[in-house]
Formats: structure tokens, C-alpha cells, sequence
């Protein structure tokens, strides 16, 4: 939805405090490192996307299954929800939310059989998809309600399309970005700044990365806080640093099995 | 949201059956406000095996970002199952009740309140890229503080994406303009404003304006009014999917069907009437002309008129009368939302 960023749920109820953040997810922080946090909201940001590639839908839709999942655990423990049923049922709010077609939850079904076996079974091994049609049903409404029924997410594609127009169209430089946005995603600087600013520090990372110099007059006229922008890029070259010395085929089984997890009996 | 439903709620009266959903008069237990329960059916099995219904999801998720005092406002969200109930502010009637209602007058005052509230409503949806593509008398709701509120958003839906194509099997036929009727794909705030029109329209008879009995019909009776357009006044319509020829009428004059109505009425119906899409005012032309800073002045709040039987629900509870009018004075939301 177009509408108005600045008057949206989004900007005033869902930008929240790094402090905060870090408060609420205390319970998880007392049985994984920062470090395996991070490496698991990885990993569950790939189920995201693969489901979501496999389902054919906008890259739109999957960018706002990722942000209502780490909303969702914004505010709740891991142990709240077995992270392999939230991951898809974010995807199906997300494709209802966004109205780009229908998908039905038996399609979602297959598609978590097929996507877990064949893109992970690294990390489950020969364990099927262990949910049914129902149980997302039911998470999605528990999702609905933990989100406040904020459902409309401001992604940063938008403004980064807005922003190259203005440099000049650069179709190399936009292709850099726009990856760097995808990979924002498994940090959390979506709870954090608005999507513009995200937009702006992931076109400041291609500049670098292309040694591209003659953006700099650019960047100097934005009438925006460099400091916020400098957070978010350090946020993101955190993440790369962290994928340089990280093998996820090797370690994820050991994190799965680390993660704070739902009791076994219905909680309720 | 969501918490205590069943507790929280306690129902005091059927309100009314759509095609979606059934709406409940309700009693709030936490705050002993008066609200509006929609609840919103199942459906077939196969539907419910698509979890939240899209309808609710669209309602939910634009009222959520929308803030005004002439929409209304989305209090709470609660569910069961696979059932969503949303639970709105309560309105003690709705345009086409007051129109049908003999007892009651319309002053030309009375008139400018509805108009001046709707449109302010009607602009800010669009001014946030959102058609509400429903209204009808029956969308504009009313309660006895006389504060219009454009209701039931299970069709709105943003618009401004030059690609994306659109039904136009939308808007109630009596209010559906001539751009839908005709099958266009790609419209815009136009398809409200001939709503609204026809909606001001009957106001002053007191009886639909174009009350069509089929599409094609439809399009017989707008012709009838204001004549059968030519390639020359609306370029490009013969391109429309559903196009069809039709007889030639001559355009009448608007002055002789609303022969009570001030010339800077008919002019503002003129506008919101426009057969050619983009010639139609949208909500801020509107508002700027001349009708609205002529006299009369809009009756105001208490001034308008209420069915009776909402008159005598006060007579007969003062004490419930009292307790809802200290909630709207307290409500935060209104006074926040005043701009």
C-alpha cells in the first residue's frame, strides 16, 4: 500500500528500541550467545525465502513474511512457537496481506514438505515437515494478534527505486542494493529504522563495494542522520563478517537443537 | 487486542446480516462502551481452509493505518477458531435509514453536514491511495452525536499503480459510475465521486436517484440524465471492454430535476456527476466551492436529525444515554483525530 509512512502503525508502533529489543529477547540471550540468535533467525529467513521463491510470489511479499516473523519474536520467546510452523504461516498472511493472488493452504502445505526436504534436509535430516493445514490456521491467527494487527510493513524497495532515479539510473548499482536489502533482512534493522534509511545505508554499501566515487556529492546533500545510517551499515557488514567464518551446513543442527523450545504437551 | 473475547464483549442486540458477516450490538465490559461486533462468517469448508477471510484481512489491515473522525475507527480484533470478529464504533443509524424515514426533514443545512463529513472522510482515504469503491447511503454511518463515519471497507483497496488491473464488479449498481458500468480495468477516485453524487442526489428526492434494474439499465437511466456521450465528450470510451451503443438522449438540465436546489448545489452536482472520468472533481474540489461557503451554514452535531426510535432508547435510559455520551466526550480518539 502506498498510504503514508509517517502516520502508518509502522512508524508508530513497530520501529522499536534497540534497548528494548535486547530486554525482551533476555529469556532466549540466557541460552544462546547474540551470535547463535542471529545464526538462527538467519537460517529461518532462508526457509522464508525458499518457500516463498517455490510459491512464485513478489520478493515484496517474502520481505514482509521476514518482518512480521521477527516482529512476532520481538516480542516473544522462541519457545512461544516452533519457528518452522511460524515461518510459513507468515508467508501465507504475507500473500493475503499483499494481494498477489491466492494461495491455498494445501499449497503451502506441499510446498513445506517439498522445500524441507530438498533445500533442508542439512538441518532435519529425514524428518518430514512435522505441521498440518490446521496448525497454521491456528498460528495465524496467534500471529495476527501479536503483530496488533499491524499488517502493512514499508519495505525499502520503493525508496531504493526512488533514490537511484535521482543518482542517475545505475542498473549495476541497483542490482547491489537491492540484493543488500534482501540481505537486511536477517539483521534486525527492520525493527529498528524506517525503510528508507535502510535503503540509503544499502546504497551506500554497493557505492563502496562497486568503488563507485561519483555518488559522493549524493550522499553529502541528504538531509538525513548519517549516524542512523552508519548503525545500519555496520549492522549489515556485521552480518557479512559473520557469514565469512560461518558454515551453516555444519552448525545448524547443533543450534536447532540448542533453541529454546515449545513444551511438548498444548500450551493451552 | 484479542484478549478476553468471550468475557469482554457481552451481546445486547442483532444488528444486521451481510454477505460477509453478521454485526451485533455489544456492550465492551472493560470500558462499558457501546460498540459494534462484526462477525464475520465461516463460509464454505473450502473457504475456511483459507484461514483469515480476505475480507476481514482487507478491513483490518487498512483500518489499522487509517485515522479519522469521519471513518470508522477499528477497536479491537478477537477471534475463535477460525472465526474473526471485529469490533468497531458503534453507530446508532446510517444514511439510507434517515432518507427513508418520512418523519424526518432534510434541510438544505442538514444536507451540507452529510455532504462536508463524507467528503473530508472520502479525501482522506484517497489522499492515502485508497478507493473505498462501496459507498452507498447505507456505508454512511451516523451516530446521535451527528458525526458521519463512512463504514464497511471490505472492498477498499489502494489504487495508483499504473499496471494493476482492477475489477469493476464493484459498488452497489445504483451508485456504480459509467466508466465501471462500461467494464473499465483502470480507474480511479472518480468511481467514488459518482457514488457521492448519487448519493447527494438522493438526498434532495428522497429516493435513489438512478435506481437500475440491470447493468444495461443502469447506463439507460445516466444516459437518460445526462444525455448519451459522444466519442467528442468522453474520448476512448468505445474502447471500453463492455462497451455498447446506445440511443442517443439528450443531456436534461440538472435544475429541472432538482428543482428545489440552490444554483451552487446543482453546480457541485454537475461536478461529482461528470460522465467523462477525469472531468469529475475529486474530494478537495469539492470542498473548495462555492456551495460549501455559501449559506446555509451545516447543522452541527445535535442538530441533525435521528430516526425516532433512537430519540425514545434515550428517553427510556437516561443512564445509558449518560454513560455513552461521557465516552464519546472522553474518547481519546476523536479529539486526537481532530485536524
Amino acid at each position: 500500500m502506498a498510504g503514508n509512512f509517517w502516520q502508518s502503525s509502522h512508524h508508530q508502533q513497530w520501529l522499536l528500541d534497540k534497548t528494548d529489543l535486547i530486554r525482551d529477547r533476555q529469556h532466549d540471550l540466557n541460552i544462546l550467545t547474540e551470535e547463535e540468535y542471529q545464526k538462527i533467525f538467519n537460517f529461518f529467513a532462508s526457509i522464508i525465502q525458499a518457500l516463498g521463491e517455490q510459491l512464485k510470489v513478489r520478493q515484496q511479499v517474502i520481505a514482509t513474511a521476514t518482518v512480521y516473523f521477527k516482529r512476532f519474536y520481538a516480542r516473544n520467546s522462541l519457545k512461544c512457537i516452533d519457528p518452522l510452523l511460524l515461518a510459513p504461516t507468515c508467508v501465507f498472511l504475507a500473500s493475503k496481506v499483499e494481494e498477489f493472488g491466492v494461495i491455498s493452504n494445501s499449497r503451502v502445505m506441499t510446498t513445506c514438505q517439498t522445500v524441507i526436504k530438498t533445500k533442508f534436509g542439512y538441518a532435519y535430516g529425514q524428518q518430514e515437515f512435522p505441521y498440518r493445514s490446521n496448525h497454521i490456521l491456528e498460528c495465524e491467527f496467534y500471529l495476527l494478534e501479536n503483530l496488533d494487527c499491524c499488517l502493512i510493513v514499508y519495505q525499502p524497495y520503493r525508496p531504493l527505486l526512488l533514490f537511484v532515479q535521482d543518482m542517475g539510473q545505475d542498473d549495476q548499482l541497483l542490482t547491489y542494493a537491492w540484493r543488500i536489502v534482501n540481505d537486511s533482512l536477517r539483521t534486525d534493522v527492520s525493527l529498528l529504522y524506517p525503510p528508507y534509511q535502510i535503503a540509503i545505508a544499502a546504497l551506500h554499501i554497493a557505492c563502496v563495494m562497486l568503488g563507485n566515487e561519483s555518488q559522493k556529492s549524493w550522499f553529502a546533500e541528504l538531509n538525513v542522520d548519517m549516524d542512523k545510517i552508519q548503525e545500519i551499515v555496520r549492522a549489515i557488514i556485521n552480518l557479512y563478517e559473520m557469514w565469512k567464518s560461518y558454515d551453516e551446513k555444519k552448525e545448524i543442527q547443533g543450534l536447532l537443537a540448542k533453541m529454546p523450545k515449545p513444551k511438548p504437551a498444548p500450551q493451552r | 487486542m484479542m484478549d478476553e473475547p468471550i468475557i469482554r464483549y457481552e451481546k445486547i442486540d442483532f444488528l444486521g446480516e451481510g454477505q460477509f458477516a453478521t454485526v451485533y450490538k455489544a456492550r465492551d465490559v472493560k470500558t462499558d462502551k457501546i460498540v459494534a461486533v462484526k462477525k464475520i462468517k465461516i463460509g464454505s469448508r473450502l473457504e475456511a481452509q483459507d484461514g483469515i477471510n480476505r475480507t476481514a484481512l482487507r478491513e483490518i489491515k487498512l483500518l489499522q493505518e487509517l485515522q479519522h473522525i469521519n471513518l470508522i475507527g477499528l477497536l479491537d480484533v478477537f477471534g475463535q477458531k477460525s472465526n474473526v470478529s471485529l469490533v468497531f464504533d458503534f453507530m446508532d443509524t446510517d444514511l439510507e435509514i434517515i432518507v427513508k424515514d418520512n418523519n424526518i426533514v432534510l434541510t438544505p443545512a442538514n444536507v451540507k453536514a452529510y455532504m462536508i463529513m463524507t467528503l473530508k472522510g472520502l479525501e482522506y482515504l484517497h489522499q492515502n491511495w485508497i478507493l473505498h469503491r462501496d459507498l452507498k447511503p447505507n456505508n454512511l454511518l451516523i451516530n446521535r452525536e451527528g458525526i458521519l463515519k463512512i463504514g464497511d471497507f471490505g472492498l477498499a483497496k489502494a489504487f495508483g499503480s499504473p499496471t494493476r488491473i482492477n475489477t469493476h464488479q464493484v459498488v452497489t449498481r445504483w451508485y456504480r459510475s459509467p466508466e465501471l458500468l462500461f467494464g473499465a480495468r483502470q480507474y480511479g477516485t472518480g468511481v467514488d465521486m459518482w457514488a457521492i453524487g448519487c448519493i447527494l442526489a438522493e438526498l434532495l428526492l428522497r429516493v435513489p436517484f438512478l435506481p437500475g434494474e440491470t447493468d444495461l439499465d443502469q447506463l439507460s437511466r445516466i444516459f437518460q440524465v445526462f444525455g448519451t456521450p459522444t466519442e467528442e465528450i468522453w474520448p476512448g470510451m468505445k474502447n471500453l471492454t463492455d462497451y455498447v451503443q446506445f440511443k442517443q438522449f439528450p443531456p436534461q438540465q440538472l435544475r429541472h430535476i432538482f428543482s428545489a436546489a440552490s444554483d451552487d448545489l446543482i453546480q457541485l452536482l454537475e461536478s461529482l456527476l461528470a460522465i467523462y472520468p477525469p472531468k469529475r472533481c475529486d474530494c478537495t474540489q469539492a470542498l473548495q466551492m462555492p456551495y460549501f461557503s455559501n449559506k446555509p451554514a451545516p447543522s452541527v452535531g445535535a442538530k441533525l436529525p435521528m430516526p425516532s426510535n433512537i430519540t425514545k432508547l434515550e428517553t427510556e435510559k437516561p443512564s445509558l444515554k449518560r454513560k455513552l455520551l461521557e465516552n464519546i466526550d472522553g474518547g481519546s480518539l476523536a479529539k486526537r483525530l481532530q485536524f
